[in-house]
């Protein structure tokens, strides 16, 4: 008991270093404890991490596994080029879907990125300082909204806006879901773009000014070019939710396996055709086989895309 | 110091013990009752969830869990051995357009479930006979004016392939013809709850749900001049409903087996069952 006076007393370094001193000799002193809990605390982080890892590989090796049985039944070819989706025919052709996400991920960068850069630099520049305290946490709060309410929005607001607008007659389409996702996406590429050109130190902005540059051509020539990679860095996060948005899209885009010809044409992306059909298909079947491989795609994408940000970080980092 | 961190582990041990003891015990006690599985049809999930509801006040010991996704899954789990009873829209034992039969299952039969044929509140058309409906579901006519009603389009909203709804009527009330599956008005939805609202806000919208499910913003149609009421369907004049289905693996036994008689008893056919808007199997005389 004579450790427990002089801790008492001590910090936490003389603690240790008396009690180290003070070896009784029997089996479980405090030494001996504190490399058990320190060695008992490394391996159980240790676990964790190895469980995330193993979490993500079975997954990806899951996806990918159950999604090449489709090419027992369908050729490579057909599954990529094909647009003929009629799974009751044994038509099992993706490019659709594929393209289709791919369309409508590009409509809404379209729309969104000019949209969030000019919010990001009002924010940054030009906005007054009570204007920008309250704006920021709202925006905070707009990311976190449940894409499902986005959807609903979309689909008993937006759906009949556009329809009055334009004189179609079902409202539903790439154009819809490109709306509703840079409602969506706006807030996560705005806030990120405006922490990017915050970041831009001042002294840039001073000499640009010093230069005769106006206010204008400050923002565009020197401060945004500065914030170029965590702009890009804001964009690709923006991309990522959007590529795999589910609920919001599948509830405006109309869900026909078509190729769109034009904005309000009914049409269906990767997600959407997932969350349609994978509730009613058997379980043993090339269809079921085929939704899992176009699963594995959007991870792939995904995952491609999160490289991508992880270059543009470092490369942020270097210069 | 010591006293201190003896009592830290003699608590871990203690409620790591307690744990696993209240797991032990629990698995234990599940084993003494019967315990019921049910997924499928969620047209089925409100008379299932009503029924479990009654069955769990009469026979305490008995635990049902109950959920849906859709039909096809019923039958599924039930080849899995997920779930004891798989709620299906059709007789999954026999073949149905789409989906081969599931052999070893036996369906009983446990309530008729109605559907419409419903459009906007909008549209003037009244009654469409069979061909009509064939016609405009395969796409072929585009134009509300040519079966009576205004000069406007159609706008065609269709359940995804392998829902049970769309089983039951490409087969009562197109026989059996193919739907179209592109065009420029034409959409799919992905449940009743989402045909609903589509056919709600859609102006010229034409689609077809289960008759408990209209609402007064839409307009169940009459199908060779007759309505989709009780009467009609029992008299044999409108044809566009299904039996409702429990599918099990083989012959049910056990608590399966009361809780199905439940459902069937006359008791629940007249009472809850009734009330729900589904209709008594003892009503149908074929």
């Amino acid at each position: 008991m004579l450790d427990v006076k002089a801790s008492s007393g001590g910090g936490v370094a003389g603690e240790l270093g008396r009690s180290l001193h003070t070896r009784s000799g029997r089996s479980f002193d405090r030494r001996t404890r504190l490399s058990f809990y320190n060695r008992t605390f490394k391996v159980i982080c240790i676990a964790s991490a190895i469980f995330v890892c193993l979490i993500l590989f079975s997954i990806l090796f899951l996806m990918g596994r159950t999604g090449m049985l489709t090419f027992n039944e369908v050729s490579v070819a057909e599954f990529f080029f094909s647009t003929e989706w009629v799974p009751e025919n044994e038509q099992y052709g993706a490019l659709v879907f594929i393209s289709g996400t791919f369309v409508l991920t590009a409509l809404t960068m379209l729309i969104s990125v000019p949209i969030s850069v000019l919010v990001a630099v009002f924010l940054a520049e030009m906005s007054p300082r009570w204007l920008r305290t309250l704006l920021r946490p709202v925006l905070d709060l707009l990311v976190g909204i449940p894409s499902v309410v986005y959807g609903f929005l979309g689909m008993t607001i937006l759906i009949p806006v556009l329809r009055d607008i334009t004189g179609t007659n079902i409202g539903d389409g790439l154009l819809a879901a490109a709306i509703v996702l840079t409602i969506m996406v706006l807030p996560t590429i705005s806030r990120i773009s405006d922490d990017a050109i915050t970041a831009v130190p001042k002294k840039y902005r001073d000499a640009s000014y010093a230069l005769g540059a106006s206010r204008f051509q400050t923002i565009v020539k020197v401060v945004l070019p500065a914030a170029r990679s965590g702009i890009m860095y804001a964009g690709i996060l923006g991309m990522a939710r959007a590529i795999g948005e589910t609920m919001a899209v599948v509830m405006v885009i109309g869900n026909t396996p078509q190729l769109a010809s034009a904005l309000f044409q009914p049409t269906a992306v990767l997600t959407s055709n997932i969350v349609m059909q994978i509730a009613n298909v058997p379980f043993d079947s090339t269809w079921n086989y085929a939704l899992y491989m176009m699963g594995f795609l959007l991870l792939l994408i995904s995952l491609l895309m999160i490289v991508a940000i992880r270059m543009l970080q470092r490369k942020g980092a270097v210069s | 110091m010591k006293t201190k961190w003896f009592k830290h582990t003699l608590l871990t041990v203690l409620a790591v013990a307690v744990a696993f003891g209240s797991v032990s015990a629990a698995s234990a006690a599940s084993k003494l009752n019967g315990k019921i599985v049910i997924n499928g049809s969620s047209a089925l999930l409100p008379l299932t969830l009503q029924a479990a509801n009654e069955f769990k006040k009469k026979n305490p010991k008995v635990k049902i869990s109950a959920s849906a996704a859709g039909s096809v899954t019923g039958p599924q789990s039930v080849r899995k051995g997920i779930a004891d009873i798989g709620a299906c829209d059709w007789d999954a034992s026999l073949d149905v357009p789409g989906f081969k039969a599931f052999d070893g299952q036996v369906a009983n039969k446990v309530a008729v479930i109605p559907f419409a044929a419903v459009v906007n509140k909008g549209v003037k058309a009244t009654n469409l006979t069979t061909k009509q409906l064939q016609g405009i579901f395969s796409g072929k006519i585009k134009n509300w004016k040519e079966v009576g009603g205004d000069d406007a389009e159609i706008v065609v909203v269709n359940r995804a392939f392998g829902s049970g709804t769309r089983v039951n009527f490409q087969m009562k009330a197109l026989d059996g013809t193919n739907f179209m599956s592109k065009g420029d008005n034409y959409k799919e939805v992905k449940s009743s709850g989402d045909m609903k609202t589509a056919i709600e806000t859609t102006p010229n919208a034409i689609g077809y749900i289960d008759l408990v499910y209209v609402t007064d913003k839409m307009r169940a149609l009459n199908i060779n001049s007759y309505a989709p009421t009780e009467a009609n369907i029992i008299s044999g004049k409108y044809t566009v409903w299904a039996y409702g289905y429990y599918m099990t693996k083989g012959k049910p036994t056990g608590a399966v087996k009361a809780f199905i008689e439940y459902v069937q008893s006359k008791e629940f056919q007249n009472g809850s069952l009734k009330k729900l808007k589904f209709i008594p199997i003892s009503a149908m005389k074929n």
